[in-house]
């Protein structure tokens, strides 16, 4: 079957604005899922669904966070760092102070902790633009870790600072086979702790990433969306056409971090095990912001590209690295030659194609579109 | 029919020259119950023997999309016959579409509001321009009273007023720098002026933020084109649906429900827009690959998608070829008689500007020079020594 | 227990290591201005000027065995360049154009070069080298007269150097740096010419990686002692200590900026510098070279990056952390404005003397230390919420 939408008539509005109005799309998309599901499991292999995988899904949701703040409302942050740790101990005392509560839920409630906080170091946002807002939104990183370092409570006063995830279940405590719900205890599986299994800590950041990444999608296509747009294209005219700036901006912010946050938690929870704000440094937020930049600015998709490109480079890189220059090569300078290198595809991939692989792919489909016929 | 006789429900108020006809909880369905109200109306009307104008109460009354035709008929009728112009209160969605759809293809004003109040204010607003003619600040729907606006040492605007009356197309022109932008970045709520007042609809609307201006019904399109360039011309003119949007994010990330409806239901609305103005085959593309002139004509549409009670224009013609600038004129035009929206424009073209406006006002300097009708003005020796020079 | 002299040493310890972070700003402030770039690495270039000057230093003798080979190889390709630059009929075929030679020697160079520098002792050393050189080259090939006189300016540098010591150290800094400005503008900025800033942004954070890969990578990741000739003995005025050392550094930060601001206000190329920060097409359009404008602002920067990776560096140590001294500078950006040289000043003594007071008084007492890393952020964020401008910049009349 070609790549096509001529013929596919579509005769009410509700058809034109499907998430993905052309057919071969949704193919795509639900092969692509059904991939996703199974295939890594059945593979069993921890190296994969580990640092490769949840790594890359949850980076990608944490690129995603960004991107609506920065792709479609126009301001750029570089407290992601802060945002995702805001999430990550939140959601830690919650697991941690009331076990009852299914796991689930702590990831939403450390998301929507971080959406407070978010909203909090959004308040700049109205009075100042651009690099001046990038610039305030650093005073989240620094003082969010600060204060994640020096204040015993959200680590549950561990002597080294270190939030280790306890082991927790899908639908927490009350749902085991001595709790209230016991009939919920079958599906009530670990998710977290050491003798979860990857698979469930993969299958269980995938389905997270998949409905937030879902709703991400309608939410930047709708009203919602359109409004944020505005402001980012044309704050004055947006003004103009009655959005009020402040609260679609504070909007956007707490959207955002409630993503980066979940993100936080996730990383924590379902990849790390345990971290401290190292895990969070002002590099995650440099990080998060490249991936939103070569996926491309406005792009659900893209964020994920992202994330794939920044996960996987380093990746490549050390392979590369370890099999040419075994024993030749000493570690600094490896190391040092990854940041070159990396720093300089990342030039390079702006200089080639500055508005992401989500252009890329955009670019691909116009052509798959014409072919075999390009005129 | 209702639990009120069709007599009670036709009642006339001779200090406002009006009929009211009371609809409320009523329901068409056949045309025999059309055609029962509308004698009575008729012959109500008759007996009278005089022109009234009309004020139809929709709260809660179902009208058969079946027999909408025939009721809309006899309504038409009615208003031939002895009508003065008619406002509309509280119709529901569905009501209030038909309405307007029909306003477009039959030429007439759809006059919605939401309350009794606002209906009686507009009303009032109409007879007095049928009894005044010409200008009177003090009773015009939009006044601007001595408004002064300065920026550090710079005077932009110096002891500017003028009125603008319902439905009409005001002009405001001048030569370069004279702040005729300006005058309009005051009136949409851009500008806080230094002094001075701007009246709406016999409220103060002086101190308000630019967004709640918007809320008040003030649209406008802009001199450089202000369009959301990353957006397709559908999402822009769609933008223009905000403030009548009520979903809120939650719903909206659903996509489900309330929101999915709402959006279609203004998808709809916006689909007429765009078929209005003639740019169907450009929907879906970006407005920044879209050339000038259809760029502007996108910016008319998203302040039309607003449904504006004032539309502001600030040079809708600059820039444009002479085919292009008709085009314009006659869209201009056409929304000014099918919505009655009144506008205030700013254009340099005087062909135009004389030709469509009802009324103009001069600026220089920064100061009112002339007011009055295009003719006026134009034999105006002050605005001709403004535009030309000495001697 | 209020000590009034300790406060004011406190406060005019603050003060004057807050010139030291307008020294760093000052940079960012010259390439905001002039490109309208936010240029990320500059504190990697504080780093990378530091690390050269030092070990340009360190090494020596040793230097010299293969800079006279170095200078000769480089006297060459200048020369070279000059004479295609001069006569382009030189070369008539199609074959053999200028970009194509220039290419086919730094290819030739990026293969004999590492065995003819080190010997092969320090083969990776020599490979960073020659990626510098071959950058050098991609920018002869666009502007070779002016890699040319650089090139030559090396050699001469180099080969009659003898010894060397800390003026000619610095002296090849100075090269060093202009040449990874030219090399910067070439590579990185003018394949992005009218792209939007967010994604100029991205690619100097980008830069930021590959200088200070590089950094490390020509030198090491070693902590060095610079000694640049101040002893840091503290004199006595009225009871309050005060380092002499830094005095010395306001007094050079105080130097530079009155020199930037005649540089700015009073020369040809500063008003095409604030034209081109202006409106880039606007400027192209007069005729104003967009390229060379900005070469000699990234230029000004790494200078600037220079004196303050000196100033710094021997106060610190010359290590990794210097590049880390570009976040103390970015409050003091917002504080003072992008485009506002004096900004940068005042900017930098607020945030130096009130991140000193407040965490000598507040933060080791009261929260447990270590709030110097977000008290500039903080301040800056509230003063922002006041006058959006910041402290120096115009009033924004908004148009449409």
């Amino acid at each position: 079957m070609l790549y096509r939408e001529a013929g596919q008539f579509k005769t009410s509005y509700a058809a034109d604005q499907a998430i993905f109005p052309i057919l071969q799309d949704r193919w795509v998309f639900w092969g692509f899922m059904i991939v996703a599901f199974v295939v890594p499991p059945l593979t069993g292999s921890q190296y994969f669904m580990g640092p490769i995988l949840t790594q890359l899904l949850v980076f990608g949701l944490a690129a995603l966070g960004l991107n609506l703040l920065t792709g479609y409302a126009g301001q750029i942050s570089l407290g992601t760092g802060g945002f995702m740790a805001v999430g990550a101990y939140a959601c830690y005392n919650f697991a941690l102070r009331m076990p009852e509560l299914p796991l689930f839920v702590d990831f939403i409630l450390g998301g929507i902790c971080a959406a407070f906080v978010g909203v909090l170091f959004g308040l700049p946002s109205l009075r100042i633009k651009g690099f001046y807002l990038a610039v305030a939104t650093l005073a989240a990183q620094f003082f969010l870790t600060w204060i994640f370092d020096h204040v015993g409570w959200f680590t549950n006063y561990d002597p080294a600072g270190v939030a280790s995830a306890p082991a927790r279940t899908l639908l927490g405590s009350w749902a085991t086979e001595a709790g209230p719900l016991s009939f919920l205890a079958p599906i009530n599986i670990l998710v977290t702790g050491p003798n979860a299994s990857p698979e469930t800590k993969y299958l269980v950041t995938l389905a997270m990433v998949v409905v937030l990444a879902l709703l991400a999608k309608n939410l930047v296509r709708s009203s919602t969306g359109r409004a944020w747009m505005a402001i980012r294209d044309m704050d004055i005219a947006a003004e103009i056409i009655g959005i009020r700036p402040l609260r679609t901006k504070l909007l956007a912010f707490a959207v955002s971090s409630f993503y980066c946050g979940v993100a936080g938690a996730l990383y924590v929870f379902t990849y790390l095990g345990n971290a401290d704000t190292e895990a969070f440094d002002l590099v995650r937020s440099f990080q998060i912001l490249f991936m939103v930049i070569i996926g491309g600015l406005g792009s659900i998709l893209g964020s994920f590209l992202g994330a794939a490109f920044i996960v996987l480079l380093p990746v490549v890189l050390n392979i590369t690295a370890s099999t040419l220059g075994e024993g030749t090569l000493p570690s600094d300078t490896l190391s040092n030659l990854e940041l070159i290198i990396f720093g300089g595809a990342i030039i390079f991939f702006l200089i080639v194609e500055p508005r992401g692989f989500a252009r890329l792919w955009q670019i691909g489909k116009e052509k798959l579109r014409l072919w075999p016929f390009p005129h | 029919m209702g639990e009120q006789s069709i007599k009670d429900r036709i009642t006339f108020h001779e200090s406002l020259e009006t009929m009211e006809v009371d609809f409320s909880r009523m329901t068409f369905a056949t045309k025999e119950e059309i055609d029962a109200f509308y004698d009575e109306v008729d012959r109500r009307l008759a007996v009278s023997k005089r022109r009234w104008y009309f004020l139809v109460n929709y709260v809660d009354c179902v009208i058969n999309p079946e027999v909408w035709s025939q009721f809309a008929e006899r309504g038409k009728k009615a208003n031939v016959s002895h009508g003065l112009g008619t406002v509309r209160i509280g119709a529901a969605a569905e009501t209030r579409d038909t309405i307007r759809k029909r306003a477009r293809t039959e030429r007439f004003r759809a006059n919605l509001y939401e309350n009794r109040d606002e209906a009686l204010f507009a009303l009032s607003e109409m007879r007095k321009r049928r009894q005044v003619a010409g200008t009177d600040a003090d009773s015009a729907y939009l006044s601007v009273e001595g408004i002064n606006l300065h920026f550090g040492g710079i005077t932009a605007l110096q002891n500017v007023g003028f009125g603008v009356q319902r439905g009409e197309i005001f002009s405001i022109i001048g030569p370069n720098g004279a702040g005729k932008t300006s005058m309009l970045n005051v009136i949409s709520g851009f500008y806080r002026p230094t002094s001075g007042q701007i009246v709406f609809e016999g409220k103060d609307r002086t101190q308000l933020p630019t967004h709640a201006v918007a809320r008040l019904g003030f649209a406008r399109t802009f001199q450089n084109i202000a369009l959301f360039r990353g957006m397709t011309t559908l999402d822009n003119v769609m933008t223009g649906r905000l403030l009548k949007m009520n979903s809120n994010f939650l719903l909206d990330a659903l996509y489900w429900g309330p929101a999915k409806r709402e959006e279609i239901k203004h998808r709809e609305y916006v689909e007429e827009i765009i078929d209005f103005l003639e740019i169907q085959a450009i929907r879906k593309t970006p407005v920044g690959r879209l050339p000038y002139g259809l760029q502007k004509r996108v910016e008319l549409g998203r302040a039309l998608a607003m449904d504006p009670k004032v539309l502001l224009l600030d040079e809708p013609m600059a820039g444009m070829n002479l085919e292009e600038k008709e085009d314009m004129a006659r869209f201009v035009l056409d929304v000014n008689e099918e919505w009655g929206t009144t506008m205030v424009l700013i254009e340099h073209d005087m062909g135009v500007v004389m030709d469509i406006s009802t009324q103009v006002v001069v600026l220089d300097h920064g100061e009112k020079i002339a007011e009055g009708t295009p003719d006026e003005v134009r034999t105006d020796p002050v605005v001709i020594r403004a535009y030309l020079g000495e001697g | 227990m209020w000590d009034p002299v300790f406060f004011l040493e406190t406060l005019i310890g603050g003060l004057l290591s807050g010139v030291m972070y307008s020294l760093v700003a000052l940079g960012f402030v010259l390439i905001f201005k002039a490109s309208g770039v936010f240029n990320f690495a500059q504190g990697a270039m504080v780093l990378f000027a530091a690390l050269t000057f030092v070990l340009l230093l360190e090494v020596g003798g040793d230097f010299w065995d293969w800079t006279a080979w170095l200078s000769l190889g480089f006297a060459v390709v200048a020369g070279g360049l000059f004479l295609l630059d001069r006569y382009p009929s030189l070369i008539k075929s199609d074959v053999l154009t200028p970009r194509r030679l220039a290419v086919a020697a730094a290819a030739i160079a990026v293969i004999l070069l590492p065995l003819l520098l080190d010997g092969g002792k320090n083969m990776w050393r020599g490979v960073f080298i020659t990626m510098l050189i071959f950058l050098v080259l991609t920018v002869g090939v666009r502007q070779p007269r002016a890699a040319a006189a650089v090139l030559l300016g090396v050699a001469l540098v180099s080969f009659f150097a003898g010894e060397i010591n800390f003026w000619r150290s610095l002296a090849l800094t100075l090269l060093v740096m202009i040449v990874l400005a030219m090399a910067i503008e070439n590579v990185v900025l003018r394949p992005l010419v009218n792209q939007e800033p967010i994604i100029l942004f991205m690619a100097t954070i980008g830069l930021n990686f590959v200088i200070e890969g590089m950094a490390q990578g020509v030198w090491d990741a070693d902590v060095h002692a610079l000694d640049i000739g101040i002893e840091d003995v503290p004199f006595e005025i009225g009871g309050v200590y005060i380092s002499q050392f830094d005095i010395f550094a306001a007094v050079t930060a105080g130097l530079l900026v009155a020199g930037l601001a005649v540089f700015f206000s009073r020369t040809r190329v500063g008003r095409a510098l604030r034209a081109v920060a202006d409106d880039h097409q606007a400027a192209m359009s007069v005729g104003i070279p967009l390229e060379n404008i900005w070469a000699i602002v990234w230029a000004a920067a790494g200078i600037v990056a220079l004196f303050a990776g000196m100033l710094w560096g021997s106060k610190l140590g010359v290590q990794f952390s210097l590049a880390l001294l570009a976040f103390k500078a970015l409050p003091v950006l917002i504080l003072g404005g992008f485009t506002s040289v004096p900004g940068a000043i005042v900017g930098g003594l607020i945030v130096g003397a009130m991140e000193k007071v407040f965490e000598v008084f507040v933060g080791i007492p009261y929260l447990g230390g270590g709030t110097e890393s977000w008290s500039p952020y903080m301040l800056a964020m509230v003063f922002l919420l006041f006058r959006p401008q910041g402290l120096f910049g115009e009033k924004i009349i908004e148009r449409v």
